[in-house]
């Protein structure tokens, strides 16, 4: 007699969906991160709040889509995979985070639909491929590349900083900030060293007070009785500690059967105090930078020598500082004539709100340079960050890749018109598969008028009848809600950006369209707990 | 494409309809917002009145200042919180006016949600509100007064305003004078953009009156004069010292191993040796003051030192933290000494007199006369309760940074809710001649300002729609510098009251909340974080 219980090959407390059921909630939990930052899309788009179950943690206002996905712990697997490739955009381009996670979500709510009309799955994901190759085929072709004049591409990279940051929380001040960043990463001069840029952000003042500063600021303070002012520094910057060398095995201490003794000893690493210092001074060095503390002794022997010693700085400062100043770190000091020393014109004493300063001018690496963030509240400054983290991110990919397309939903409608085109040459159930991935790319302008409050349905037929026509440069104007000429008002953004955002997105769905069975593993059974309390 | 969506006529420019979830969203943000501004609101203006906030260990405190009650409220609410936030960026920024900031902030999200419910969209508001605050403070910069800061009347106008709402207002003809030459101290008015206020040492000590408290030209230390040396040292010569008069200690762990008695004579004998070395040292250079740094590895000054240098009537004063070294090195003229090698007259500073006095139940040393004075001068602030000092110190705060913010920005406006209902006056004639929704979030802007005079008058208990509307006929008629006299509970130009305040407290504080307000108003969602 075979027994009518299912035969169980999974450990207990492990899970299976199967089929349709995996699917569905697949579906679901895709779409509901998709919806989740919807509203976030284009330049009328919202922030949300973040808050953080922990009470003592502040909170995040944000507009950014990464942030907001990496924020909320999602238990869905599909939902996972949207998180990820917007970790990935982040990553890779900067910006365009929320855009490809909505076109992903999207693209399934068209596939759920596909399957509710029995299509293939496999016959959806191939009529998915040859759409996204045609997409990205209409992009390069509408990609406008003018790198060959400068001129013409300053105002380029302009046009797309505007573009990025018009969502954020700058966009009342885009042009000026647009212009900090784009002087920032022109700077640079074709590396994509970000690195090199350094955002300090301090509370008090209003976001029009934000400023590009060339050169390095570091937030610590000089010694006491040491030149607070010197040109033509020579950096050395160190990680050692400066209180005497100790053996660093554990237990060791000394044994003496007098006082006089210990106070010889005493004296005796005073000595090595004093030598060390002397090494360093031998590197002719007329600034010192420790990353660990600098003690009173040590401290007194440089100002003696009429040397600046910064302690203290944190780790990130140094790394910078050495990589803008073009000097090393260094942690022995046998050899001064092998050790690289940093060089900076002039180092002084800055004060911005009620914080000083170090100011780092004229500094080797003629690329840094340093942006000071002002405004209200501490989340006004982590948010305008995050904004001028993408639009730098953006510019610098554009400097390498410097092809552009427009923005304003103008190149979504022209790839969507372009893969509609093929899919009507196209026989066979792909057309169909085709068809809605058009309708997906549709979704992203309908969405954006959508956040503005605007009749969608009209303006989206708008806008296609438009394209339809062959105006290829036909996008949203959403301050007054009608169709423009996006090259007319400068609404650009870099094809790097939207081409990752279209290649990912459609790679994503079609991943999470492949599924058709979740495993859930069971949870590691924990021994018991055997230990004394 | 059809003609400009927002002169309303066309149809493609629906109402926005904001959906449900958003819009519960932005309106408990709103009433977290403005339940925070009206909270603080009733401490505006001379006749506001304190607040007490017992903390959960049971800490009581009182004040007057908007920064400060909002700091110990801990609210939870994220919206709420942005407003502390704010609260403490015009602190930083301006120093006063932490009050304003938070109930004008409340009173433009009031304004802000009843736009929405209008059917505005947030963005279109947000930018309008932008304009709107840029606007007013090219109004504002167009009303204020230039000042110079060697003209004293006017910089001690400004402060006694600021100190006219506090506790310490009847004191104002003592603290204001003082505030200002303090700030004038620090700085090289010639040159000076701004005041480092840490240049300003501030130290309370309980007992005597808020008259007591004075400013003292050199230094003056939370610390007493120990041992049996001297507590009065005149013809001063002030060492500071970085290095431990104690027995040796060496960074590697030692051990004293002793084996018999006479060993044990000897290794006492030897520590008394080594101390009295030390002392005699400092003896030798001719110091006669010694002020030394607190060490958390050993004892800074052990007894036996203490003894030698009571003995060579040396004064000494211990555990200074290593933070106010550069302090006293500024003010003193010195520098600090980290080995014995080191202890050279020129490390030493000079002063007429150091003494130790008793101030109420504790004691403090005095460093006045100093030989190369530096740019630094220390307040002792003097109260006949706890309570009294905390706010004393805080408003004298206030008043300093009153004075620095003339200093910033050399310009003075009229106090008393002038500014404001010029302001909104000139705002929504300016509204006039624009066009769209833009002039109808600018009335909004416009209206909300009167918040101001509307709860100085409330405040003052005089009929705040009477008053406001009184004054906004005064104005009508010209007279930019009327305003609300709490004092003899009428409007009067202000100005002859003398009731002034710095330009920047005023821009800075509707920039400021602008900016906070519309972060606030772009925010559609909650998301709660693991």
């Amino acid at each position: 007699m075979v027994s009518l219980q299912p035969v169980s090959i999974f450990r207990p407390g492990a899970e299976e969906e199967k089929g349709e059921t995996a699917r569905l909630s697949a579906f679901v939990g895709a779409i509901a991160i998709g919806d989740l930052i919807k509203s976030t899309l284009g330049p009328k788009g919202m922030d949300k709040i973040l808050q953080s179950m922990d009470p003592h943690k502040g909170i995040q206002v944000t507009n950014d889509g990464a942030t907001i996905l990496k924020a909320i712990g999602v238990d869905n697997p599909a939902a996972k995979v949207l998180v990820d490739i917007s970790k990935v955009q982040d990553d890779e381009v900067g910006d365009g985070t929320t855009s490809v996670t909505v076109l992903a979500c999207e693209l399934l709510r068209e596939a759920e639909l596909l399957i509710g009309q029995k299509l293939h799955p496999q016959t959806i994901i191939a009529g998915w491929r040859r759409s996204s190759d045609e997409a990205v085929r209409a992009l390069t072709a509408a990609a406008v590349d003018n790198s060959s004049n400068p001129e013409k591409f300053r105002e380029d990279l302009m046009n797309i900083a505007r573009t990025t940051l018009s969502s954020k929380i700058l966009t009342q001040q885009k042009d000026q900030f647009s212009k900090l960043a784009v002087d920032a990463v022109m700077r640079l001069k074709g590396s994509c060293n970000l690195e090199a840029i350094q955002i300090i952000k301090k509370l008090g003042g209003r976001l029009s007070d934000s400023y590009l500063d060339e050169g390095f600021l570091l937030d610590k303070k000089v010694g006491v009785n040491q030149p607070k002012r010197i040109e033509k520094a020579r950096i050395l910057i160190a990680n050692t500690a400066m209180d005497a060398d100790k053996i660093k095995v554990f237990g060791s201490r000394v044994k003496v059967d007098s006082v006089a003794k210990v106070a010889e000893l005493e004296l005796a690493e005073k000595e090595k105090m004093k030598e060390k210092v002397n090494k360093i001074l031998k590197h002719n060095c007329t600034v010192f930078i420790n990353r660990q503390l600098i003690y009173n002794y040590p401290e007194q022997l440089f100002a003696d020598a009429g040397v600046m010693a910064i302690e203290h700085a944190d780790f990130e400062g140094v790394e910078r500082l050495a990589l803008v100043t073009g000097g090393e770190i260094v942690s022995t000091f046998d050899n001064p004539e092998k050790v690289k020393l940093g060089y900076c014109d002039l180092i002084e004493e800055v004060m911005i709100g009620e914080d000083v300063l170090l100011k780092f001018s004229g500094v080797a690496l003629g690329e840094a340079c340093t942006i000071v963030l002002r405004g209200a509240t501490q989340q006004i400054l982590d948010e305008a960050e995050r904004s001028l983290h993408d639009a730098l991110c953006v510019l610098s990919q554009t400097v390498k890749e410097t092809r552009i397309v427009f923005g304003g939903g103008c190149s979504e409608m022209l790839m969507a018109h372009a893969v509609n085109e093929l899919a009507s040459k196209t026989p066979g159930k792909e057309a169909i598969a085709m068809e809605s991935f058009a309708k997906a790319l549709r979704q992203l302008p309908i969405i954006i008028a959508d956040n503005a409050g605007f009749d969608s349905a009209e303006l989206i037929s708008q806008l296609r009848a438009a394209h339809a026509q062959g105006q290829n440069k036909a996008g949203l104007e959403m301050n007054e809600g009608q169709v423009g000429d996006m090259q007319k008002l400068g609404i650009t953004e870099s094809f790097q950006v939207k081409r990752q955002v279209v290649l990912s997105a459609s790679e994503a769905a079609e991943m999470i369209l492949r599924v058709d069975d979740i495993i859930r593993a069971a949870p590691r059974r924990r021994g018991q707990d055997n230990r004394p309390c | 494409m059809t003609a400009k969506g927002n002169q309303g006529g066309s149809n493609n420019m629906a109402a926005f309809k904001d959906k449900e979830k958003p819009m519960h969203v932005r309106q408990s943000n709103i009433t977290a917002a403005k339940s925070v501004a009206d909270a603080i609101r009733t401490s505006l203006g001379p006749k506001g009145m304190d607040k007490m906030i017992q903390s959960g260990n049971g800490d009581v405190t009182i004040t007057n200042d908007g920064a400060t009650i909002l700091k110990q409220m801990q609210v939870l609410h994220p919206a709420a919180k942005m407003l502390v936030e704010l609260s403490k960026a015009q602190d930083i920024e301006a120093g006063d006016g932490t009050t304003t900031v938070v109930v004008i902030a409340g009173s433009l999200l009031d304004a802000a949600s009843r736009l929405l419910l209008k059917g505005i969209h947030p963005t279109i508001i947000s930018e309008a509100f932008e304009k709107a605050a840029t606007k007013s403070v090219e109004i504002l910069t167009g009303m204020a007064i230039p000042v110079q800061l060697s003209d004293r009347d006017s910089l001690l106008k400004s402060a006694t305003t600021s100190l006219s709402s506090k506790v310490v207002s009847q004191h104002s003809s003592l603290l204001s004078p003082l505030a200002v030459d303090a700030v004038m101290k620090v700085i090289d008015p010639a040159v000076a953009v701004n005041v480092d206020l840490r240049d300003i040492k501030i130290i309370k000590k309980l007992g005597g009156t808020v008259d007591d408290t004075e400013l003292i030209d050199g230094l003056c230390l939370d610390a007493k004069a120990s041992g049996s040396g001297p507590h009065r040292m005149e013809k001063a010569k002030v060492g500071l010292v970085q290095f431990c008069i104690s027995p040796p200690k060496t960074d590697m762990e030692n051990n004293v191993i002793v084996s018999d008695y006479a060993q044990m004579d000897r290794i006492l004998r030897e520590e008394r040796q080594y101390i009295l070395n030390i002392v005699k040292q400092i003896k030798k250079v001719g110091c006669n003051v010694l002020f030394i740094q607190k060490s958390i590895l050993r004892d800074a000054l052990s007894d036996l030192g203490e003894h030698f240098l009571g003995k060579m009537k040396i004064m000494v004063v211990k555990d200074i933290e290593r933070e106010d070294i550069e302090f006293i090195c500024k003010s003193l003229g010195c520098k600090p000494i980290a080995s014995l090698d080191h202890f050279t007259p020129e490390m030493l500073g000079s002063a007429e007199l150091v003494e130790e006095v008793q101030l109420g139940s504790g004691k403090a040393v005095k460093v006045t006369g100093v030989a190369i004075p530096g740019r630094t001068v220390s307040i002792v602030v003097r109260g006949s309760n706890k309570l009294v000092l905390d706010e004393a110190e805080r408003s004298i705060h206030d008043a300093l940074c009153v004075i620095r913010c003339l200093v910033k920005k050399r310009a003075l406006i009229a106090g008393g809710g002038a500014p404001e209902i010029e302001i909104s006056m000139r705002l929504a004639e300016y509204a006039n001649t624009l066009s769209g929704l833009e002039q109808y979030c600018f009335r909004e802007f416009a209206g909300a300002l009167e918040v101001i005079p509307y709860t100085l008058a409330e405040n003052a208990g005089l009929h705040p729609v009477s008053t406001v509307t009184e004054l906004r006929h005064r104005h009508s008629l010209g007279e930019k510098t009327a305003g609300i006299n709490v004092r003899k509970g009428a409007i009067t130009n202000i100005l002859e009251e003398n009731v002034v305040q710095p330009l920047l407290v005023s821009t800075s504080a509707i920039t400021l909340a602008a900016e906070t307000v519309r972060s606030i108003m772009k925010i559609d969602d909650i998301v709660n974080t693991h």
